[in-house]
């Protein structure tokens, strides 16, 4: 036994625990009276790198509700002067906005339920160890992440073996399925309590009754985060629909968008063309046309921001 | 032998055959799609040898050897895209890895408050901006209306510095898209280093502050030395993919722009616009073959490196 009491408190881990209870608050309080250079550096450096990150889509914003004319005389400016609703609306007024937002929608939604479907059931199966089939399958999905055929054989086969030229499937089979999300699904799965699936074989139930009543309602979080993760992917996927729908009428929202960039001049391919012809204030129209695209992100961000941070927090730690 | 007597029957022989099927049933669509998409286009890569016509179909055209390689090598263009592609890509790597792994430093000095939370879900959000988007608001900053001069010119004249015409500034833009990387992946990043580091034991930082060390101290010396391992992990990743371009974000922003092709062609924008305006199937089947054969011998070599060091992050 010690005879000091100092010492005898560094050995005793009650005492510690003790010691480090009543230690943190002093250590913050000190924090607070003087914070260190490091602390204020790097109060100043995440700010300014968050105010980098939203000025650019705030000039967006600032944009669609400026004028066009002077937008073109003065320049960008953070704060619309004067207020001009000019853009949007044009844009409710004509029917592109109506059918980009039906393409987006349908490609969003039915991509995203089909995807999660497939992810699921493929990853369940991979993650029961069946023999004989578990391990193959592993193997058949895990090869396509090392090597793959390329962008020709695909428009090929899209555009000649299956004709989905034009059809929203065109934008969405293509990217069904993610190998990645796949593993990172078997992962968790494989994180289940084995005692409840034991449980539930004991009382007779099924392979599928097993997986549709146990499996499916224990992963409500990793089916939240396949589902967030394909529906930014299905929103924002505008390459499948330039190589594949070239009906205007069949534009998802970002392929609307892309059009606006490459026919800088061309008044006619603008949505609300019919409305405004040639003067057709092209900048703000393209500025309101975005900030109507990354809207129900925006909208939705805050609910689903959690759900991405574990996601990608799971993908590194298991990819 | 007493204790496996208890385990119940249903539990003991496994799956059945039966079960086994039903579960493969599940795999179906999965296994299709799979089949389809993923090993149908492998098998279309026939086309890079052939010489291809729509009439004749993929596997009716003609053969013509390694003459669409041989195209495509002779071309000039080759050197180009492929120096393009990994010098892009290697800026991109380093410059989002360094900014996450600054910002999650930063990011972990701001404790417990509101406000991390509202700058973390700030610095995150570019990363679910769609390519298209961070190609308009690149317009807005560099080139304005009718290319009036944008935001980042109208700053300089402030300052009376040169105000460059961007769009036709070729050597500009490898650091223009570096910076639009860093935009888009530097919060993203910043997330997966702040989960790291939350795994760090507090302890360690209390004997460091006993000892009378600073925070940028115990950033430097105890913080960064931990992140390694996660920084190797990315860096490998983010290597085995080095020979594929980030197509989406760069034809966004480059678009059909001539001018700019010097710096910022790579393999896959220049596939996409051959077989756009050229339409020949077969040479740009070939590219895309050369891009693939490479390209997997990249990630081999990354997933290999990656369960030597860092077994249990491997997903096999």
């Amino acid at each position: 036994m010690s005879t000091t009491g100092y010492n005898e408190s560094l050995l005793d881990p009650h005492a510690r625990e003790a010691r480090r209870e009543t230690d943190k608050p002093a250590a913050r309080r000190r924090a607070r009276r003087r914070p260190e250079p490091f602390t204020i550096v790097s109060y100043i450096v995440v700010t300014l790198f968050g105010l980098f990150c939203l000025i650019p889509l705030w000039m967006i914003v600032a944009g669609s509700f400026t004028d066009e004319t002077v937008l073109a005389r003065q320049g960008y400016s953070l704060f619309p002067s004067p207020f001009s609703l000019t853009a949007y609306e044009l844009l409710f007024g004509g029917q592109s906005l109506l059918n980009g937002y039906v393409a987006s929608l349908f490609i969003t939604l039915v991509g995203t339920i089909l995807s999660v479907s497939g992810t699921a059931t493929l990853a369940w199966v991979i993650a029961r160890r069946l023999p004989w089939i578990s391990r193959p399958l592993t193997v058949f999905a895990y090869v396509p992440m090392l090597f793959h055929g390329g962008l020709v054989p695909l428009y090929l086969l899209v555009t000649q073996v299956l004709s989905l030229s034009n059809s929203w499937f065109a934008v969405i089979l293509p990217i069904l399925l993610a190998p990645f999300l796949v593993f990172i699904t078997v992962s968790f799965f494989r994180q289940l309590p084995e005692e409840i699936l034991d449980a539930a074989r004991i009382d007779g139930a099924g392979e599928l009754r097993i997986f549709f009543q146990i499996v499916l309602p224990l992963s409500k979080p990793i089916l939240a985060v396949l589902g967030l993760f394909y529906a930014v992917t299905y929103w924002n996927e505008w390459f499948m629909a330039l190589l594949f729908v070239s009906d205007p009428d069949k534009y998802p929202l970002q392929l609307i968008l892309q059009n606006l960039i490459a026919n800088v001049t061309n008044a006619t391919s603008l949505p609300g063309a019919t409305a405004a012809e040639a003067a057709a204030p092209v900048y703000q129209l393209r500025f309101a046309m975005t900030v109507l695209t990354v809207g129900p992100i925006l909208f939705a961000y805050p609910f689903a921001q959690r759900f991405f941070v574990k996601g990608i927090t799971l993908g590194a730690t298991k990819g | 032998m007493q204790g496996k007597a208890i385990v119940p029957a249903a539990l003991k022989r496994g799956p059945s055959s039966r079960d086994g099927l039903v579960l493969l049933l599940l795999a179906v669509p999965g296994i299709a799609w799979f089949a389809v998409f993923a090993y149908g286009p492998m098998a279309g890569l026939v086309v890079a040898f052939k010489d291809f016509n729509i009439r004749d179909g993929i596997f009716g055209s003609p053969w013509n050897g390694f003459a669409n390689f041989r195209y495509f090598l002779t071309s000039g263009d080759a050197l180009t895209i492929v120096v393009n592609t990994l010098f892009l890509n290697a800026l991109f790597l380093s410059a989002s890895l360094l900014a996450g792994l600054i910002l999650a430093l930063m990011l972990n000095e701001i404790r417990g408050s509101l406000y991390r939370r509202f700058m973390q879900s700030t610095i995150f959000f570019p990363y679910f901006v769609s390519p298209i988007v961070i190609s308009i608001m690149l317009q807005v900053i560099l080139s304005g209306v009718g290319g009036s001069g944008g935001a980042l010119n109208n700053l300089l004249s402030v300052i009376d510095l040169p105000q460059p015409s961007w769009y036709t500034e070729p050597g500009a833009w490898p650091w223009i898209l570096t910076i639009v990387k860093v935009w888009q992946l530097g919060g993203y990043t910043s997330v997966i280093f702040l989960a790291a580091i939350t795994s760090i034991s507090e302890e360690v930082y209390e004997a460091a502050a006993i000892d009378g060390a600073s925070r940028a101290r115990m950033a430097l010396s105890i913080t960064t030395p931990l992140l390694l391992p996660t920084l190797g992990v990315l860096l490998v990743l983010g290597v085995g993919r080095i020979f594929f371009g980030d197509f989406a974000t760069i034809y966004a922003i480059v678009q059909d722009n001539g001018i700019l092709f010097p710096t910022t062609d790579v393999i896959d924008t220049y596939v996409f616009r051959s077989l756009r305006t050229i339409g020949d199937f077969g040479t740009t089947a070939a590219i895309g073959l050369f891009q693939s054969v490479v390209g997997f011998f990249f990630v081999t070599a990354a997933v290999l490196v990656q369960r030597r060091f860092h077994k249990e992050s491997s997903i096999l």
